[in-house]
């Protein structure tokens, strides 16, 4: 038992006491902004650690692993931890300038608690049914921040992305049996020893099996034919929490392909998953961005933008089928996780800023947020630069880490579509520039709250500057998380220790 | 035992998901509630449960033997409560969208778009 669980049981314990002080909304921002910045605080010592000494475990009620609840936080579980928490007290404390006093009054502040709860446990399990509780947290305090407020659009949207998680939880405990009547565990330190020298009949099974859980993984993270979902609920989320969405969402997702199907999957034939990966991220790309360029909203287009930056991580997964490149294609991923959590969620805060400025959704009625609102401007071009990946922000190095791994294996059609997605990146963000930032104001509308909206978003900018231009101990991180997933002996040693290979259907 | 529950689990995961399927929310509501009981018995099965295995944990436990796997019960338990809560959930959900809304049929819903936000 060590300190690793704090980061759930300390949303757990700030949900239940904002639950109780419903109906004091100055209360429950202090209490649940001081939490989620102790908590970001905490989170990159707790990474400084064990970038240092090695991977923490924690087991539940003291039951050794496999049986026992592992909580293991290695360094990706860190790195993602880092983000989590850091982006989710960014995207709270910008919340507070344009949350209402309704929206506080139907549990907005506890249901985000719980969200944070359900990412950060997802991230810490080292077990796989663990992982659809964790998932399901998440999922229950995400329709409570989407729905808060209950205006029309919410709530059909809402329906809609409940029925599509509610299919998604059922695959995933499908896909669960089916992994469990083969190999008899579900915790995935057993799990990679056991698959790691597995051939032939049994390795088959295991691959169709895992097949399932790569869908309901697609469909979280919103990869091609599974994103149909996304682009109509995340506009509806209240503004400020869509940073927090569309940043950490989808990419717990993206983090589980890269824990189950780099990490612990080693059987033969596992590649062949990876590679359906990499032609799905190809169509993930292309299509997300052809989807954000006829789009006339700017949190539409950001929408449809996430699921083609999915693509990319989808791709540096993809790649790993080929084992000269995996350790670079894992790194790449690694660092545009990182990239792109800081930047998406601050080009969903300051876009927000942008509507809020200028009083206007419609790109088309928009215009003058530059004259309204100059450095938040200023802001969002630096973040849509670097999502289309320009240097010398931290966008430009992420793409080429993946394109270099592609061009190193010979996966020329791959980085082609790369290549034209970040021009047509390019297009649409210009778009959104030119419609709702350029061009005159109109006359009597006022800049309220401006401030309090750019402020937060501010770090996340200074991050996406400071990671372009000194990326050495993050790409010196990236590599060696890329080292600890390919080859996984300090995570099984430290969740399983030195047993014996136990009894069952081993 | 195997073939009859895989009878009993694959009527329940057709006829889930064809209600699933159904242009009405209610029907939707039952065929998740049809499938997360497909899925329970699945994850039973999965534990290799027969009608010879016995309970573990209950009598001294020298004889090892033919007890049957604690794991998927409990996961099984684990899901149970998960769906219950996520289920009504779901009920209440479609509630309020039939009270905004004034319709059950999920394709008659207005397509997305911010013009009816209040």
């Amino acid at each position: 038992m060590n300190s690793v669980v704090l980061f759930v049981l300390v949303p757990f314990v700030t949900a239940i006491v904002l639950a109780l002080l419903n109906g004091r909304p100055r209360a429950e921002r202090a209490i649940g902004a001081a939490s989620t910045i102790a908590l970001a605080a905490w989170s990159f010592m707790v990474l400084a650690q064990v970038d240092a000494d090695g991977i923490q475990v924690s087991m539940m009620g003291g039951h050794a692993a496999p049986y026992g609840i592992s909580f293991v936080a290695d360094r990706l579980a860190c790195i993602m931890l880092c983000l989590s928490t850091s982006v989710g007290a960014v995207a709270l404390v910008s919340s507070f300038a344009t949350v209402t006093p309704a929206q506080e009054k139907y549990f907005f502040h506890p249901f985000f608690q719980i969200a944070l709860l359900g990412v950060n446990w997802s991230f810490l399990t080292g077990d796989l049914f663990n992982m659809f509780v964790a998932y399901e947290v998440m999922l229950i305090g995400s329709y409570g921040v989407m729905i808060v407020g209950a205006s029309r659009a919410q709530v059909r949207q809402t329906l809609m992305y409940v029925a599509v998680n509610l299919v998604g939880g059922t695959l995933f405990v499908t896909g669960l049996a089916l992994i469990y009547a083969t190999t008899g565990t579900l915790n995935m330190a057993d799990l990679a020893r056991y698959t790691a020298d597995l051939h032939g009949e049994r390795a088959g099974i295991v691959t169709t099996a895992s097949m399932v859980l790569m869908l309901v993984f697609a469909l979280k993270a919103a990869v091609f034919p599974v994103f149909f979902w996304l682009p109509d609920s995340y506009p509806v989320v209240p503004s400020g929490m869509n940073g927090f969405f569309a940043g950490l969402m989808t990419k717990v997702g993206v983090y589980s392909l890269l824990r189950v199907f780099v990490m612990t999957f080693q059987q033969e034939g596992n590649e062949i998953v990876t590679q359906t990966l990499l032609v799905l991220s190809g169509f993930t790309m292309i299509l997300g961005v052809l989807g954000a360029v006829c789009q006339w909203e700017i949190r539409r287009i950001l929408s449809w933008h996430v699921i083609s930056q999915v693509g990319y991580m989808v791709m540096g997964i993809g790649l790993t089928a080929n084992p000269a490149i995996a350790r670079a294609a894992t790194a790449g991923t690694v660092f545009y996780i990182v990239h792109h959590i800081i930047v998406k969620s601050s080009l969903f805060l300051l876009g927000d800023l942008a509507e809020h400025v200028t009083g206007k959704r419609g790109l088309k009625n928009m215009g003058g947020a530059l004259v309204l609102a100059p450095v938040a401007s200023a802001m969002f071009f630096v973040a849509a630069v670097s999502l289309a990946g320009m240097p010398p922000f931290s966008g430009f190095l992420s793409k080429l880490l993946l394109i270099r791994a592609g061009l190193d294996g010979g996966n020329w059609i791959i980085v082609a579509i790369a290549i034209v997605t970040g021009f047509l990146t390019i297009m649409s963000m210009m778009k959104i520039w030119s419609y709702a930032f350029w061009g005159t104001p109109e006359a009597g509308t006022t800049a309220p709250h401006s401030f309090a909206m750019a402020a937060p978003a501010s770090l996340l900018v200074a991050a996406t500057i400071v990671l372009g231009v000194w990326a050495q101990p993050l790409l010196r991180l990236a590599d060696a998380t890329a080292a600890d997933l390919l080859e996984p002996h300090a995570y099984i040693q430290a969740v399983l220790g030195n047993q014996a290979v136990l009894p069952g259907a081993h | 035992m195997e073939l009859p529950l895989a009878l009993v689990i694959g009527l329940l995961f057709a006829s889930g998901t064809y209600c699933l399927l159904r242009p009405n929310l209610v029907r939707m509501v039952i065929g998740f509630g049809l499938l997360s009981n497909a899925v329970n018995l699945m994850m039973i099965v999965a534990g290799g449960y027969s009608t010879a295995s016995r309970a573990p944990f209950v009598n001294d436990a020298a004889d090892t033997t033919g007890l049957m796997d604690p794991l998927p019960p409990d996961i099984v338990l684990t899901a149970i409560v998960i769906n219950f809560a996520v289920g009504a959930l779901f009920l209440s959900i479609c509630y309020v969208v039939f009270r905004d809304h004034g319709t059950d049929d999920p394709d008659r819903l207005a397509r997305a778009g911010f013009e009816d936000e209040a």
